[in-house]
């Protein structure tokens, strides 16, 4: 999508760009920044990751497959001991856990991986190799009738450079 | 991740930042550069590859000749059945605990010195489990038959017996494997990017960009990125307390003397902290004095772990104490003669290098001195890992050679095939940490830089300009 991407030097500086951004509502933005910085997260307000969902998903999966394995094989294939349970729940409960482990952690990267949208296979046409060493970026995607409203804003926030993304 | 670099609210937990922890650390241009340098190839590292490769070709050799002359060369001797693969097994699954006990668990408690240590610890988790993994598969003698281990219907329709602990090890064992490779590799991603976004040469350019899957540090990938780490470490953190629990219901759930205490878990636990702390002293120092990174893992989170190191050698200590308590008390012969036997009998010596190693000379980190002096701390290292293989040595050995009928007693004297193999563990794993921190950053570049102070255009706020 075209619009427009300016590079940041200081923190302050892009958390206010974000702000203002937001505030007049001239696009969606995408923030490229070095590291996590919380208070460029409060000035996105985005919504709470939705990974969570499938970590719980994955891990009640993970614990039902497990137990659910265990029980199933012992009353197919039964290993007959007098006096004890064919199927019995208390060392399933390990094979349960590793498995709500095992499932649960990997639905998570999985999750990840598709609210990330990564792998990303195309190329990010405002991405500059700076923003993941030293320097802030930040991206709007608006219309063409509002891109000089845009880089008014950017430049009174005191970006360093205003490039077009196309 | 970690931490952040200022507090926002109230709800939200942070720890010291950079200024306070790392002081000779200014700018985010600063932590690429020296992590960076890392990555470059020295003469140390050349000779350390080229002895790790020749002591993992002794093993492999070894093995080439077990496979080819029979397990019967192994210095087995019924019914010490199991000897020197299992307590190596035991000591690597050890040792693979620190790495996510630093990675997950200090992370969940926001421990400020785990920033700077835990990648390497994290990947030394890693290559110790692949390390531990080989042993079921070089002790169960005919390795092309490993897939019998994995639970799935064979030829006499039996699956293996899910009330065995052999069968939870490899259920614990691999997702153990699987989630601390997962673990390393989600938190290395953003690192990756960096490292790419550096590199002049194309070709190594091109398998940094698919190993960082495009990543771009963009607020999307952020945002889900630290919800999914947070998720990890949580699933990590009972993972890594399961993993030697497990480890040691393989001794527990036998009724030999010596093993079947409820004491174990625990004990194991404590144990594979203790020693995990012991190697990552063993790998982190000489790399911070090799490529000067003394401002990054400071004498300050040096004498952090060894204040745990100290904790959990106490820990491990009262375990001894209590186990020849239980014996003493539970009026059970053999188990009293196993008791005596570890400390006076035919295995005396392996049992008071355990002690000392163990309980003794860890108790000089009480001294601040020595908790901040890195030699003796390299020194101390070897002496727990040495005095913890040998706690291994004394469970497995003197317990299966003395068992409860007095026919049934033998000696054991591992052949020079368990020696190989025992040195080959060590040249394998520290061939594949060699080649790691050469082609991937040793230290997390994001989590150092989430506690730099950024960048600010308003005076008086800190940071860089």
């Amino acid at each position: 999508m075209p619009g427009l991407v300016a590079n940041f030097r200081e923190l302050d500086r892009t958390v206010s760009a974000v702000k203002e951004l937001q505030r007049r509502k001239l696009g969606n933005l995408t923030v490229y920044s070095p590291t996590i910085h919380h208070e460029l997260e409060d000035a996105i307000e985005a919504p709470p990751s939705p990974v969570r969902r499938f970590t719980l998903i994955g891990g009640l999966c993970g614990v039902t497959m497990g137990y659910w394995m265990a029980i199933w094989t012992s009353d197919y294939w039964p290993l007959v001991v007098g006096g004890k349970a064919v199927a019995s729940w208390i060392p399933y409960t390990i094979i349960g856990f590793e498995m709500m482990v095992m499932v649960g952690a990997l639905s998570t990267v999985f999750g990840m991986f598709i609210t990330s949208r990564i792998p990303k296979l195309v190329v990010d046409v405002a991405f500059d190799p700076r923003y993941t060493n030293g320097d802030y970026g930040i991206f709007v995607d608006c219309p063409p009738e509002k891109e000089k409203d845009a880089e008014g804003l950017f430049r009174q926030h005191g970006a360093t450079e205003v490039r077009h993304a196309r | 991740m970690a931490t952040m670099a200022e507090p926002v609210g109230p709800m939200r937990p942070n720890i010291a930042s950079a200024d306070v922890q790392l002081p000779a650390i200014k700018t985010f241009e600063q932590v690429d550069e020296e992590i960076a340098n890392t990555l470059k190839p020295t003469k140390a590292w050349f000779l350390g590859l080229m002895v790790a490769v020749g002591c993992m070709l002794l093993g492999a050799s070894a093995w080439t000749f077990q496979v080819y002359a029979g397990l019967g060369n192994a210095g087995y001797v019924p019914p010490v059945m199991w000897g020197v693969y299992i307590i190596t097994f035991v000591f690597w699954v050890g040792i693979g605990h620190a790495g996510t006990l630093i990675s997950a668990i200090l992370y969940l408690f926001r421990a400020g010195f785990r920033t700077t240590i835990y990648r390497a610890s994290e990947a030394m988790t890693v290559f110790a489990v692949m390390t531990a993994g080989l042993f079921p598969i070089i002790h169960i003698g005919r390795p092309w038959k490993f897939f019998w281990l994995i639970p799935y219907p064979n030829w006499r329709l039996l699956w293996p017996n899910f009330k065995s602990p052999l069968v939870w090890d490899v259920f614990a064992i691999s997702t153990y494997l699987t989630i601390s490779t997962t673990f390393l590799y989600i938190g290395l991603i953003p690192d990756i990017a960096v490292i790419r976004d550096r590199e002049k040469n194309p070709t190594r350019k091109f398998i940094l960009s698919i190993l960082s899957l495009g990543w771009k540090n963009t607020d999307r990938e952020w945002r889900h990125f630290t919800r999914a780490y947070l998720f990890l470490a949580a699933f990590s953190t009972p993972l890594v307390l399961s993993v030697h629990s497990v480890v040691s219901f393989d001794f527990a759930m036998a009724l030999t003397p010596g093993w079947h205490a409820t004491i174990f878990p625990p004990y194991f636990v404590a144990g594979a902290i203790f020693s995990g702390f012991a190697m990552v002293w063993t790998i982190l120092i000489p790399i911070r004095k090799w490529w000067k990174l003394e401002h990054y893992v400071t004498l300050n989170h040096l004498d952090a772990t060894a204040k745990v190191v100290l904790f959990t050698s106490l820990v491990v200590g009262c375990a001894y104490l209590v186990e020849f308590w239980v014996a003493w008390y539970s009026g059970v012969k053999p188990e009293q003669d196993y008791f005596f036997n570890r400390v006076f009998g035919e295995w005396w010596w392996a049992a008071w290098i355990m002690l000392i190693c163990n309980m003794v000379l860890p108790l000089s980190l009480f001294s601040q001195k020595l908790r901040r002096n890195t030699a003796w701390l390299f020194i101390l290292s070897i002496f727990i890992n040495i005095g913890m293989w040998f706690e291994r040595f004394v469970i497995v050995v003197p317990s299966l050679s003395h068992e409860f009928e007095p026919w049934q007693w033998t000696t054991y004297v591992p052949s020079w095939i368990d020696m190989s193999f025992l040195v080959g563990s060590f040249g394998w794993f520290f061939m594949w940490f060699l080649l790691f921190i050469k082609q991937l950053p040793v230290m997390a570049i994001i989590e150092v830089k989430e506690i730099v102070p950024a960048r600010r255009a308003a005076a008086g706020q800190g940071g860089h300009h």
